[in-house]
């Protein structure tokens, strides 16, 4: 720092000053030379696209040094002859051209990075939006910034071709599933890499560090040869984010406030008549031949349950709407944002202020963050920037979501005495008792920081290096009393406390180079290198019976010491990259790209550290072709060929090492610790009773390795107001992470090897239209559909892999995922020549009515009785076995789309956005006895063939009657604007108040709560979607 | 100016560049930074032993050598493949018998790693020779355990570092296994002091299993048992080698004896105790299952769902609860011992009490079967036990002794002390060397019941078809009674068995 100031004073500051000087004492002189030639009074102001008026404004007549500049209103007067062009010009904003005329001009000047033919922002520098060659997705941010939310990823939905969002949990603070153009890792991540201001931040899905507000614009690399520089973490794509910054000339102070109100958009399924409830609990009971639930007497367990009698005559008087006490009626959330930003030739600075107060919708389930950011940017010399983006923030999280709603309505909530009512000594999910006792909490602090230098060496060379830190924090603090709560029955009280520490350091420079040569030759070039140390440390601790709860976790010294443990993690790693980019560009009609990047991992096995990842990409703006311009159709037409190659690291740090196990051992009557080869990695069998051995090194370990290859079209008709981008991609995805099985005799089970294949290929289009654009009313609707298609191709050798065989079509597949319990079964498999996920199980046609019916179909037993599934024996072997099993369902979804409509009329905005996901099953898991199906039972006197007879100690085999479409359309924002007229106010400069309504309604056909549920498509319950309502403000001074 | 702020650009680049990307493990031990000292091998030495104790191989001594057999059913919903076990129907897929080979390959490689990094070591000299010993003796002791079970298997005799380790060679013939185990024995017997250490192994241990190891060849081979008879091995040799080192344990210690108290034997809170020369190490306090048995909870039955107590010989009540009457002594064998037997009248029980003393329920009533009190832990905490397989005791190289010299007065001897310590009264004189063994195994059954030793006794006499009914049932000859098939798995997943 003191190096640039010296030089700062000693040279370069006084020749600026003298420079700036004289161009000022020029302007202001040239007009009064010229003042009494024949010449007219132009009059004008200068605005930007946003309508703030631009002061300090150059504007010159052109072929001239005539000229003047704009007052703090952006006015100016200058004597012109008709005839004559202006030039006006502003810093960081494109000049423009205009004709001098007698009327008032009314001149609005672009920014550079905002322009109509803009740049986009692409990994390690910008391009022309009409130079790219890849594919690449720009976001409409302003859309966005509308809705409330805690990050911006969750928003994207449905905003982008070949993106796939699911924002599957509705609890406060929740993240989502970000996809581009399908998975294509099984044990990897599927998550594109976000980067926000150059800076790589990881997985995308939960930017809660950045306030969405202060978001300026989001792309997203999609083929390879936007996302393969960003090397072996460019597989998954790559999302990247640019935050606004401060307008030179201008001082801003912004205010938003968004106020939210949440309610359920659906009814719940709750038992509403608990002597429906009791009497066909009690006859899923007596089907089964056990004794009646409700029969007045208590269980096994010590639960009374009250008699049928009891309930009917009132003698059991309680019943509650456990929902209600559950639930907040209408829980309020907030977010403010206060930012000032200023700027002038030589300074810029961004402060901002964000509180983000989101109320859960049961009781108590909180989340707040702080965001306090300062961005300033230094011109240090005419020819060298600074530019810093500070960003810290402050979470707090309060848990108290999962509550049990559904507990049975017969219970009150408390006893006579004010108690808390229990049914039971071990009840333990009595929501109250939850609610007023557990403590469930986070604290979060993370803070972003970012520091580039910017030296522009010569005219066509240019320097940057930017070094970027993250760090991250998070404690948990959790008690769990010895009173209410499972784990503090058992324990005598639990206590817990989480810490969590992450960092990351990402040091990058590159040089680039940008030449126009004879006109027609356009080369940009860069050469950079990339640093990058990332780790993360935790420790668990936890304390067990108290014998004075009042403490909780507090002193977890209190606890007995006999019973603390501890646990520990730390993984750090480290990578080094060499990148380099050329762009070539002739006669501005055919555009090549090629960029080659190795990417260096000290996560990578020992013998395979250092990957080289490729890409090049052809492009034809066939636009500028005569025979092109001459059909008079297209104002683009651009043709856009890739190919290349990006990979996905995978790997966890160490995870090619050798390692040892730790474990304890009672040797001659006192706890040892032993420590040798081998550790366990896993566990299966009953309640994963059998323990998986790993531990042996693979030091041929490496990344996952994607090929792509896109072929896109870029088409713009009538004045570019009708614009359709079309793409489509294969992508063949190889070395899939895996785990391999190693001979019983090794001394181990399992070992990570690179095995496997995976395709995935699909179509994208979108089509942007301003359909309307007059004075007061504009109309513009844009369209996305997005079509991938998943295929496994290998999974490796099928003996070393463990695979199964399918057994009618001899199909090799592995079950994959999570073990449900009511099936004993893994719904989803891995199977090759299926697309990932795929469900496995069984069929049924309808519902058998007679035994004879039954025992023909192959079942034996109470399995053959009226009432019971009809399986189908598909193998026709004349019994019911797991050789009748076959894939019933795909919870992939054959399209998304998505549809805005965008409409302006006069001060009023209006924008309906609409979301839909076609053609993907779920796994409805639990329709069955539930309040709304148990009555629909087959019974001798309704022989439906859609339910089964109320049978508990039926075994349920996984069947396509659970898998349902889960194929929806919504109403997913609704979103009306007012914009005052600013002109007539003086103290505003911008004055918005608008009403946004989310997920407002779904058309679906699926019978659950919502049908937006995970990648796995397993449905799990929870609870309706909720609609938003927000009242918002936004106010500039 | 400019060449400053480039030498600075290049400097940042350089400092931040010059990173290898070698990765050291961090927060875990690897072959990287362990067997410094001869803690890290003491802790590597527990490691190996600690291989036992997984659920896996410690119930699987009593799934293979129980329920496999003619003392035990098993329970009719119990899994794990335990039904085929109990019916002779055990396929190469069967789970127990998967699992049971998978662990005695970890506690085999385990073993390997100690021998592999201690020879190489420079540790003091006594220190170098005990870790060694025991691992030679674990190394054997599952290899004699697989012998057993499997018949031939590969033999792993390095510690798997990399993945070309991992498909060890099928021994060619039992001679080929038995070499081996025997030498792995010898040297931890010249390696190895008498020094009890519960959970270890010294060596009165080795050179019990020495004798066991012995008697197994030379008895099998007598007994026409398929490979064994192949074996070039002499059996009188054998059954001398036996007699030599179980006569050793017999005579040349004084650490371990008779216990003459035979409810002391399996208090399991005296693992010390006299006769205990190898037994796994298990207690109530420890955090998983395997640090904890509940081996208890698998041979007690259900009886009402309230704890009982069971009556002691001095009339003392003890403390136990419900179990999952998995292991059920079949009727046949609780008959076959004599009325008087305190075998029978001590250590099975067939009445259980209430804490006053008032009969709760007793067999036949409440209950099906004899069960067995040698695994009893009245300080149970939950299901958390410290009952722990019994792996070599002296009665058992008592009885080895006898069995190997045969009808000799000093075999009459120890099969006496043996018979009297359970009240029972001298056998025939006289007896021919077959029928003298006869009664030895005979005596086995009952003094090692529920030890996880009869279905290799069976089999190295030849007498599963005969013994077992649910064997006979099956239909299956002694030669497929001798041993299990090896794993399809390790079979799929090994390219160099060669089957």
């Amino acid at each position: 720092m003191r190096l640039y100031q010296k030089h700062q004073i000693n040279c370069e500051y006084p020749k600026r000053k003298f420079s700036k000087y004289a161009a000022v004492l020029l302007l202001w002189l040239l007009p009064m030379i010229y003042a009494s030639a024949q010449s007219i009074d132009v009059k004008g102001t200068v605005k930007t696209i946003d309508d703030q008026p631009l002061p300090g404004a150059t504007v010159l007549i052109k072929g001239t040094t005539t000229g003047t500049t704009t007052a703090t209103d952006g006015q100016f007067t200058l004597k012109a002859k008709t005839g004559e062009i202006l030039l006006v010009s502003y810093l960081g904003f494109i000049s423009q051209e205009v004709p001098v005329s007698n009327s008032k001009l009314s001149i609005v000047l672009i920014q550079e990075t905002q322009s109509i033919e803009g740049v986009v922002v692409i990994g390690y520098g910008s391009v022309r939006k009409s130079d790219i060659t890849g594919s690449v997705g720009t976001v409409k941010v302003k859309n966005l910034q509308s809705i409330p939310a805690n990050s911006i990823d969750g928003l994207l939905q449905g905003r982008a071709a070949g993106l796939q969002v699911i924002n599957s949990s509705q609890d406060p603070g929740a993240g989502s599933v970000v996809q581009i153009r399908g998975g294509s890792s099984l044990r990897g991540s599927n998550s594109p890499l976000l980067v926000v201001d150059g800076f790589p931040l990881g997985d995308a899905g939960n930017l809660k560090q950045i306030n969405p507000a202060d978001i300026a614009s989001i792309e997203v690399l999609k083929d390879a040869s936007a996302s393969a520089i960003y090397g072996s973490r460019g597989a998954n794509g790559v999302i990247i984010v640019t935050t606004i910054r401060a307008k030179e000339g201008v001082t801003k102070i912004n205010v938003k406030q968004q106020t939210t109100l949440s309610r359920f958009n659906s009814k719940f399924n709750l038992w509403r008549d608990p002597i429906l409830m009791a009497q066909l609990t009690n006859e899923d009971r007596t089907n089964a031949n056990l004794p009646p639930l409700y029969n007045g007497t208590t269980n096994s367990s010590g639960v009374y349950y009250p008699s049928i009698q009891e309930l009917s005559d009132g003698t059991w008087p309680y019943y509650t709407e456990w929902d209600k006490i559950v639930f907040r009626n209408t829980p309020i959330s907030t977010n403010t944002s206060l930012n000032i930003s200023s700027a002038n030739n030589k300074t810029s600075y961004n402060l901002g202020v964000n509180y983000y107060d989101e109320k859960g919708v049961y009781i108590k389930d909180d989340y707040k963050k702080g965001i306090v950011k300062l961005d300033i940017d230094q011109k240090v010399f005419d020819n060298f920037k600074i530019r810093t983006s500070n960003n810290f923030s402050k979470g707090y999280r309060n848990y108290n979501g999962g509550l049990s709603y559904g507990r049975n309505p017969i219970y009150p909530v408390y006893n006579p005495d004010g108690t808390y009512y229990l049914s039971s000594a071990t009840d333990y999910y009595h929501p109250i008792a939850i609610t007023d006792n557990v403590t469930n909490k986070n604290n979060s602090i993370d803070f972003l920081s970012s520091w580039l230098f910017d030296w522009q060496i010569a005219k066509s060379l240019n320097i940057k290096s930017q070094v970027n830190y993250k760090y991250g924090n998070s404690i948990g603090d959790a008690y769990y009393p010895k009173k209410y709560t499972e784990a503090g029955d058992f324990n005598n009280g639990a206590a817990q406390i989480n810490n969590w520490m992450g960092q990351n350091l990402v040091s990058e420079t590159y040089l680039t180079f940008d030449r126009t040569f004879k006109d027609i030759h356009k080369v940009t070039a860069m050469v950079g290198q990339s640093y990058e140390y990332s780790m993360n440390r935790s420790s668990n601790l936890y304390s067990y019976d108290f014998v004075n709860e009042a403490t909780e976790n507090q002193n977890m010294g209190s606890g007995n010491p006999e019973k603390n443990i501890h646990d520990n993690g730390f993984y750090k790693s480290k990578l080094l990259s060499f990148l380099g980019r050329i762009n070539y560009s002739l006669k501005d009609k055919y555009l090549f790209t090629a960029t080659l990047r190795a990417d260096g991992s000290s996560k990578f096995g020992a013998n395979n550290k250092w990957a080289q990842f490729p890409s090049a990409a052809l492009a034809w703006k066939a636009q500028n072709e005569n025979f092109i311009k001459n059909l008079n159709i297209f104002d683009e037409l651009k043709f856009r060929l890739s190919y290349g190659i990006s990979g996905n690291q995978g790997i966890s740090p160490y995870q090619t090492l050798s390692r040892y196990g730790v474990e304890k051992y009672y040797d001659n009557g006192k706890w040892s610790t032993a420590i040798g080869p081998g550790y366990v990695v896993g566990s299966e069998g009953d309640d994963g009773r059998f323990k998986i051995w790993g531990g042996i090194p693979n030091a041929n370990l490496k990344w996952e390795t994607t090929a792509q290859k896109d072929l896109g079209v870029d088409m713009g008709f009538y004045d570019n107001r009708l614009r359709l981008i079309f793409d489509v991609y294969q992508k063949h995805t190889s070395d899939l992470l895996r785990e391999r099985l190693l001979s019983l005799s090794s001394g181990y089970n399992r070992m990570w090897v690179n095995d496997g294949e995976i395709d995935n290929k699909g179509f994208e289009i979108t089509v942007d239209g301003d359909i309307i654009h007059e004075k007061d009313f504009d109309f513009s609707a844009s369209l996305i559909y997005s079509r991938n298609r998943n295929q496994i191709v290998s999974l490796g050798n099928a003996v070393t892999s463990g695979l199964s065989t399918d057994f009618m079509t001899g199909m090799k597949y592995e079950f994959w995922g999570t073990s449900l319990s009511q099936f004993r079964q893994t719904p989803n498999i891995l199977a090759i020549g299926q697309p990932v996920n795929v469900f496995y199980g069984y069929k049924v046609d309808g519902i058998i009515q007679t035994e004879a019916e039954g025992l023909a179909a192959g079942l034996t037993g109470a399995m053959a009785k009226p009432g019971e599934f009809k399986y189908v024996d598909l193998n026709d072997d004349g019994q019911i076995t797991d050789k009748d099993r076959t894939v019933i369902g795909n919870p992939n979804p054959d399209f998304i789309m998505s549809l805005s409509l965008n409409t302006k009329y006069k001060n009023f905005d209006l924008e309906v956005f609409l979301n839909a996901v076609v053609g993907n099953d779920i796994l409805y898991q639990n329709q069955w006895g539930q309040p709304n199906t148990s009555p629909l039972r087959w019974t001798p006197d309704n022989l439906t063939n859609d339910y089964p007879s109320l049978r508990q100690d039926r075994s349920y085999y996984l069947s396509d009657w659970f898998v349902k479409d889960g194929s929806f359309l919504r109403i997913q924002n609704v979103n009306l604007g007012y914009n005052f007229n600013t002109a007539k106010v003086k103290w505003a400069k911008n004055f918005r108040l608008y009403f946004n309504a989310s997920d407002l309604y779904t058309f679906t056909k699926f019978k659950g709560y919502d049908p937006e549920v995970g990648s796995d498509g397993i449905y799990w319950g929870g609870y309706p979607r909720l609609s938003k309502w927000t009242f918002g403000l936004d106010l500039t001074f | 100016m400019k060449t400053k702020i480039l030498s600075l650009l290049l400097l940042l680049s350089l400092v931040i560049t010059s990173c290898d990307l070698k990765e050291d493990p961090y927060g875990f031990y690897s072959e990287d930074n362990f067997y410094k000292t001869p803690n890290d091998a003491e802790a590597s030495l527990i490691y190996a032993y600690n291989a036992l104790t997984f659920l896996e191989y410690s119930r699987g001594i009593f799934y293979i050598g129980e329920v496999a057999s003619d003392n035990c059913d098993v329970k009719a919903d119990e899994g794990y493949g335990s039904q085929q076990l109990n019916n002779w129907t055990a396929d190469a897929n069967n789970e127990t018998l998967t699992y049971y080979f998978k662990y005695c390959y970890i506690a085999i490689n385990r073993s390997n790693a100690v021998i592999e990094n201690v020879a190489n070591s420079s540790f003091d000299v006594t220190v170098k020779n005990r870790l060694l010993g025991e691992a030679y003796f674990l190394r054997a002791f599952n290899y004699f355990n697989l012998a057993r079970v499997y018949g031939l298997v590969p033999i792993q005799k390095n510690m798997v570092k990399t993945i070309s380790q991992a498909s060890p060679s099928m021994a060619k013939n039992l001679d080929e296994v038995y070499n081996f185990i025997n030498s792995d024995l010898r040297m931890a017997e010249s390696l190895l002091e008498v020094k009890r250490s519960v959970g270890r192994a010294d060596k009165v241990a080795a050179q019990a299993l020495l004798a066991k190891s012995y008697l197994t060849i030379a008895s099998s081979k007598e007994s026409g048992v398929a490979k064994y008879v192949d074996m070039n091995k002499d059996v009188q040799k054998m059954y001398d080698s036996a007699a030599y080192y179980s006569g050793k344990v017999l005579h040349d210690q004084a650490e371990y004896s008779l216990d003459p108290q035979l409810t002391h034997i399996y208090n399991v809170d005296a693992p010390d105790g006299p006769e205990h020369i190898f037994i796994m190490s298990m207690d109530r306090t420890g955090q998983n299952e395997g640090n904890y048995s509940k081996i208890a909870m698998m041979f007690q039955p259900w009886v009402d769902g309230t704890p009982y107590y069971i009556k002691n010989p001095d009339g003392s009540l003890t403390y136990t609860t419900n179990g999952w009457e998995v292991f059920k002594t079949t009727a046949a064998f609780y008959n076959s011992f004599d009325a008087t037997d305190k075998r029978r009248t001590e250590l099975l029980v067939t009445k259980v009490y209430s804490a006053t003393g008032a009969l709760v329920g007793s067999m036949g009533d409440k209950f099906s079967y004899a069960f067995t009190r040698k695994y009893v832990d009245a300080q149970f905490v939950g299901q958390k036990s410290s009952a722990k397989p019994y792996l070599i005791r002296f009665s058992e190289v008592a009885l080895i002794y006898a069995e190997a010299v045969g009808p000799t007065s000093e075999g009459y001897q120890w099969l006496q002390q043996i018979r009297s310590r359970a009240g029972l009264g001298d056998i025939a004189p006289g007896l021919s060397a077959a029928d003298f063994r006869k009664k030895v195994v005979q005596e086995r059954a009952w003094e090692l019941a529920f030890e996880g030793q009869r279905l290799y006794d069976l089999r190295r006499k030849a007498m599963v078809t005969t013994a077992d009914p649910r064997a006979a049932a099956a239909g299956i000859t002694e030669a497929q009674a001798a041993f299990y098939p090896i794993p399809q798995m390790e079979i799929d997943l090994n390219p160099n068995l060669n089957q």
